[in-house]
């Protein structure tokens, strides 16, 4: 479905300068700042997959995504999105792709949504009885109708939310890039948005590439995880190869001797233990020479994974 | 706000220096028409041609120097409700927006001084006939301006919304001030109407008096006052009132 | 060719869109149309005023300017009315809307101008009109069916020559240069000098009118036609000319668009 090979991305901007003829200067200028967003990423995407597209805040996410959306031209390598080249087919590769932003509504804000849904329509061509159809299935998904005949400047951020999404669907694009689409949004939103792009995955294969910076919609999502900072990609896998790791053992102990079974004690005076199969043998072991005065179990969680990935 | 008005002068100065050269282009364009209409006409209304132009120069220098932009703060001000903190201020509000007036003009006013010679060029000039006459008249005519801009801004503690007014108020105001037109060629009943209106002291009156149209300045003195005198009581009855609807309704 | 109705079907259905939004602020409709018909008609007043003592202006009497100043006013409405909005490019680029225009399969230009309506320039074009419609009756022309069709073409080459400059200069804010303070000055440009016949401004700046910012053809020159004060094969060079310059300004529309950066990596 989609196809990165050598992504490079390099920003050049003109210096600017201020002053009374600063924008002719900085219309004319020879000078440059540069900045590498992208750097040589590689990576595949088939059809059907539900993608988490992950790093910190100014990673080069965005870019990404505005580069196989067709917004902006790289500066080398190649990619194919739906056999397309986004940049040079944009408006064939619009009517693949649907795209929300978390942050900004593509809806119109002084009309109600349906009529917001309606200009959608007709700006992909998508033909009445068809509209029809898929306006009948994203009410009854997304739960539209409580508010299809509000102005959008009227709706609360998680009602908007659902008609972003309803009108990047609306046309059955096979490819949806979602970007912080849970941003902002109560417990109860975030859990309907989610479910949507579970059906919408499950209906219709329809591709996700979902950028966010809540792990749980990572969980409740995606079997990969591409993560990437500083422009370039750290790790590109399964969920479960990064979660798959064993529970752990935190002891507290009356004592604090320097080490315990070869484990040593950590700056907060505890002792951690991996656990491998015999959990009830391992705290009688410990029990029996030491006096343990708490002791607590740890799942491997994402957030940290994810965090020893960054620092690394 | 004296500072603030100043400071807000210069941070907008590719504005005003894109004024500036509007400015230059009005008053080459203002030349050329009347130097084209009079032709070989010695003068038409009493005027020559030079001390004609010499009106028309000084005239849109002076609507650049009185033009006021506090009605558009004040009406800013009102609608993100800044006007609470101004209102907190142990100075009285009207003389707050005064000042802020002033200093924007004083700011405007050392933005222009480079461009005065150029303009002076493309436009022309005579040596004042009455210059002390000259300036009496024009800070008159400037406070009146600034009354007037204060006026029509309290309108905004009514409706909220004086975008347009404003504008209408802009246009009308420079029209009867004689920017372009000496009020000496409004035919008939133009001519009464801008004869009765007071903007015809921030511009005719005093460009007038510099190029020895108007030679007894005595009697527009006397109105001016009069004007300033009216208008300042006005202000301050439509101060008291606007205050007391703030007070009550909380903006 | 279907591509072009397409667009045009859908910029149609845009506008619409907009303005049952803004039918929401009707208030500020009516204002926005009179205070547009006030500031030209102050503008003409002006004119209106100095010929009451002088008849004649470089040969030109009331009815002849004021033939000229309806043909300037009419192509400047019939120029800002669908590109009203591009005004705001400098905005939509900065708060990310311009991407979504590039996300949806329709030219985002189209989608820019359709984003909302010149308003104040119904009031320019009310003005206009009225001005040819009463300078037409009682200037000396022979009116024909030629001559008026001709007056709807000069009006139209008009209206591409102010727009082409218009967007030629908009384009830059793709790249983050903001030139709204220099298409003011342009604009300015274009309505006070353009409303004038060109001679009175003699040598180098009656040139400079005519070949570097062509304002003289917006008007000037198309009136001097149609008064007979200019020979005939003059008539086609501003229609012309507005065709040549907004195909060129178009051009340098998609070469800055292929710089175009976005906001924000």
């Amino acid at each position: 479905m989609i196809l990165v090979e050598g992504l490079t991305k390099v920003f050049r901007r003109p210096r600017t300068f201020s002053g009374p003829f600063g924008a002719l200067r900085t219309l004319v200028t020879r000078q440059h700042e540069e900045t590498t967003a992208v750097d040589d990423v590689s990576f595949g995407i088939d059809e059907g997959e539900v993608i988490g597209y992950l790093g910190p805040n100014g990673a080069g996410k965005s870019t990404t995504i505005k580069i196989l959306t067709g917004i902006l031209t790289p500066t080398s390598g190649t990619v194919e999105v739906n056999g397309l080249v986004p940049w040079r087919d944009r408006s064939a590769n619009a009517r693949n792709v649907g795209v929300v932003f978390g942050q900004r509504s593509q809806l119109w804000w002084d009309l109600p949504l349906i009529e917001s849904l309606r200009l959608v329509g007709s700006l992909y061509d998508v033909p009445a009885p068809r509209f029809e159809t898929s306006l009948k299935k994203l009410r009854d998904l997304l739960g539209l109708d409580a508010f299809l005949d509000t102005p959008v400047r009227q709706l609360s951020l998680g009602q908007r939310m659902r008609g972003d999404l309803a009108a990047a669907v609306l046309y059955e694009p096979p490819l949806l890039y979602l970007d912080e689409p849970t941003v902002g949004l109560d417990v109860l939103a975030k859990e309907a948005v989610r479910e949507f792009i579970v059906e919408t995955n499950r209906l219709g294969r329809t591709t996700v590439v979902l950028t966010t910076h809540d792990l749980a919609d990572v969980e409740a999502l995606c079997k990969r995880i591409i993560l990437i900072d500083h422009g370039r990609v750290l790790f590109d896998g399964a969920i479960d190869a990064l979660v798959n790791q064993p529970r752990r053992l935190v002891v507290l102990l009356e004592s604090e001797p320097e080490e315990v079974r070869g484990v040593p004690r950590d700056a907060e005076g505890r002792y951690v233990f991996e656990i491998h199969d015999d959990l009830p043998g391992m705290i009688a072991s410990i029990a029996a020479e030491h006096a343990i005065r708490d002791m607590s179990i740890q799942e491997p969680d994402l957030e940290s994974v994810i965090k020893g990935i960054y620092t690394r | 706000m004296t500072r603030i008005g100043f400071r807000l002068a210069l941070a907008y100065r590719s504005n005003i220096i894109m004024t500036c050269v509007a400015l230059v282009a009005q008053v080459f364009l203002l030349r050329m028409i009347w130097t084209s209409v009079y032709g070989s006409r010695p003068a038409a209304a009493g005027l020559t041609l030079d001390a004609l132009l010499a009106y028309l120069t000084l005239a849109n220098l002076q609507a650049f120097v009185t033009h006021t932009i506090v009605s558009r703060i004040i009406h800013d001000r009102i609608r993100t409700g800044m006007v609470f903190f101004d209102l907190a201020r142990p100075v009285g509000y009207l003389r707050q927006m005064a000042g802020f007036q002033a200093g924007n003009t004083l700011g405007g006013l050392l933005l222009l001084a480079p461009v005065i010679p150029v303009v002076l060029l493309v436009g022309s000039i005579t040596v004042p006939v009455n210059g002390a006459g000259y300036v009496i008249t024009l800070v008159l005519g400037y406070v009146i301006a600034v009354q007037l801009a204060l006026l029509i801004s309290l309108i905004g503690f009514w409706t909220m919304e004086i975008g347009a007014v404003s504008l209408l108020y802009r246009l009308v105001s420079q029209f009867f001030a004689g920017t372009m037109v000496p009020l000496a060629f409004f035919p008939g009943f133009l001519g009464v109407v801008a004869e009765i209106l007071p903007f015809k002291y921030m511009g005719y009156v005093p460009a007038a008096v510099y190029v020895g149209h108007i030679s007894d300045i005595s009697g527009p003195v006397v109105v001016e006052l009069a004007w300033i005198a009216g208008l300042w009581g006005l202000l301050v009855l439509t101060w008291s009132r606007a205050h007391r609807r703030v007070v009550i309704q909380g903006g | 060719m279907a591509e072009v109705l397409r667009a045009l079907r859908l910029y149609v259905m845009l506008q619409r869109a907009s303005a049952r939004g803004a039918m929401q602020y009707r208030m500020n409709t009516v204002i926005g149309i009179l205070s547009g018909a006030i500031w030209q008609g102050t503008g003409f007043a002006f004119i209106w005023v100095v010929m009451h003592t002088f008849p004649s202006l470089a040969g030109w009497g009331l009815a002849e300017i004021a033939f000229l100043y309806g043909l300037r006013l009419t192509a400047h409405a019939l120029a800002m009315i669908p590109l009203m909005s591009v005004n705001d490019i400098h905005w939509v680029v900065r708060n990310g809307e311009f991407d979504r225009f590039l996300l949806r399969p329709l030219n985002p230009l189209v989608q820019l101008m359709g984003n909302r309506m010149g308003i104040a320039q119904f009031g320019d074009l009310i003005v206009g009109v009225t001005l040819l419609a009463v300078a037409g009756r009682n200037a000396a022309v022979q009116w024909n069916v030629w001559l008026i069709a001709f007056c709807f073409i000069a009006i139209v080459g008009g209206a591409l020559i102010e727009a082409a400059f218009f967007l030629a200069l908009c384009s830059l804010s793709l790249r983050m240069v903001d030139t709204f303070a220099l298409r003011v000055f342009v604009d300015d440009i274009f309505s006070k000098f353009g409303s004038y016949p060109m001679k009175i401004f003699g040598g180098a700046v009656e040139w400079l009118l005519t070949f570097v910012v062509p304002v003289a053809f917006v008007a000037y020159v198309p009136s001097s036609v149609v008064l007979g004060k200019l020979d005939g094969p003059w008539a086609l060079v501003a229609p012309l000319l507005g065709v040549v310059l907004i195909v060129l300004a178009y051009l340098i529309w998609r070469r800055q668009l292929d710089h175009y950066q976005s906001v924000g990596h």
